[in-house]
């Protein structure tokens, strides 16, 4: 060190605090645990994904049923406009009728 | 961006499991927690693998997150009124190894009665020979209070160790 001379008890401390050598069964336990955990973040994933395509399923059903409905209240909204105008049509068509029966009576009338 | 390197994880553990198991131990004074901050360590690096770019960026972090997590395992344990280091000098699992002269290992038992701060300067100093300005990067400090710590932790190790190892000299 440069603020502290070299002596004995330096030299002494060096010694004493060499690296120990590490518990044999620490690399298989650590190794195991891996595994455990590489497992749990691979189900994890699994969960994930399975959750999030029961999500979109039900959002499709759901959008789906959705726009049946609309395209059906459409449908019938048509449906019901055509016997409208159906209607209007044999109105028109009724009271033409009448207005020539009319017209016919008073031109007989006249003469 | 691509890298040339490809790490394989159980080859660093391989390398690596001693200096951040006694990193650990020397920490926290308790060989089952030592162990289960190195796993965590260890899981950690695994997950953060693919952010590391070399061998040499590998080796920094683990003694970053090694500290760390020792620092945190400490702490958990204070916060439940555990103090590990108390019982060192009974404890037979202390970090002391065979290999050492007892003179050594009773200078690492000493080390362990060191504030948190200084231990941690000291262990990086002299179990990772790292400089003043690598252990100020790795324990996130200044380089000048790294550089307190390392003298005010040497000077009080050495006052104890005049103390001790006169006694336990005298007892050998």
């Amino acid at each position: 060190m440069e603020f502290e001379p070299k002596d004995d008890f330096d030299r002494e401390l060096r010694q004493a605090f060499q690296r120990q050598p590490a518990p044999p069964g620490l690399k298989r336990r650590l190794m195991d645990q891996r595994r455990r955990q590489q497992s749990a973040r691979i189900h994890q994933r699994v969960v994930l994904w399975q959750r999030l395509a029961a999500t979109l399923v039900l959002a499709c059903t759901l959008g789906g049923l959705l726009a049946w409905r609309h395209v059906r209240q459409e449908r019938r909204g048509e449906e019901l406009r055509q016997q409208v105008l159906t209607a209007f049509r044999i109105t028109n068509h009724a009271l033409d009728q009448m207005n020539r029966q009319l017209a016919s009576h008073s031109g007989g009338d006249q003469e | 961006m691509t890298r040339d390197w490809q790490p394989d994880f159980e080859q660093l553990v391989d390398e690596h499991q001693s200096m951040v198991f006694s990193l650990a131990w020397r920490m926290t004074g308790d060989r089952g927690l030592a162990e289960e901050v190195a796993q965590d360590v260890f899981l950690e690096l695994d997950r953060n693998l693919p952010r590391l770019e070399s061998p040499l960026h590998v080796l920094h972090w683990l003694r970053r997150v090694a500290m760390s997590r020792s620092a945190d395992a400490m702490r958990r344990l204070r916060v439940r009124g555990v103090d590990l280091w108390v019982e060192m000098d009974e404890d037979p699992s202390a970090p002391a190894d065979d290999r050492f002269s007892p003179l050594g290992a009773r200078l690492e038992q000493l080390l362990a009665t060191l504030p948190e701060a200084q231990r941690a300067a000291l262990i990086l100093r002299y179990q990772e020979d790292q400089s003043p300005d690598e252990i100020a990067v790795t324990l996130n400090a200044p380089v000048a209070t790294v550089k307190s710590h390392l003298q005010r932790g040497l000077k009080l190790l050495r006052a104890k160790a005049n103390t001790h190892l006169k006694e336990y000299i005298r007892g050998v």
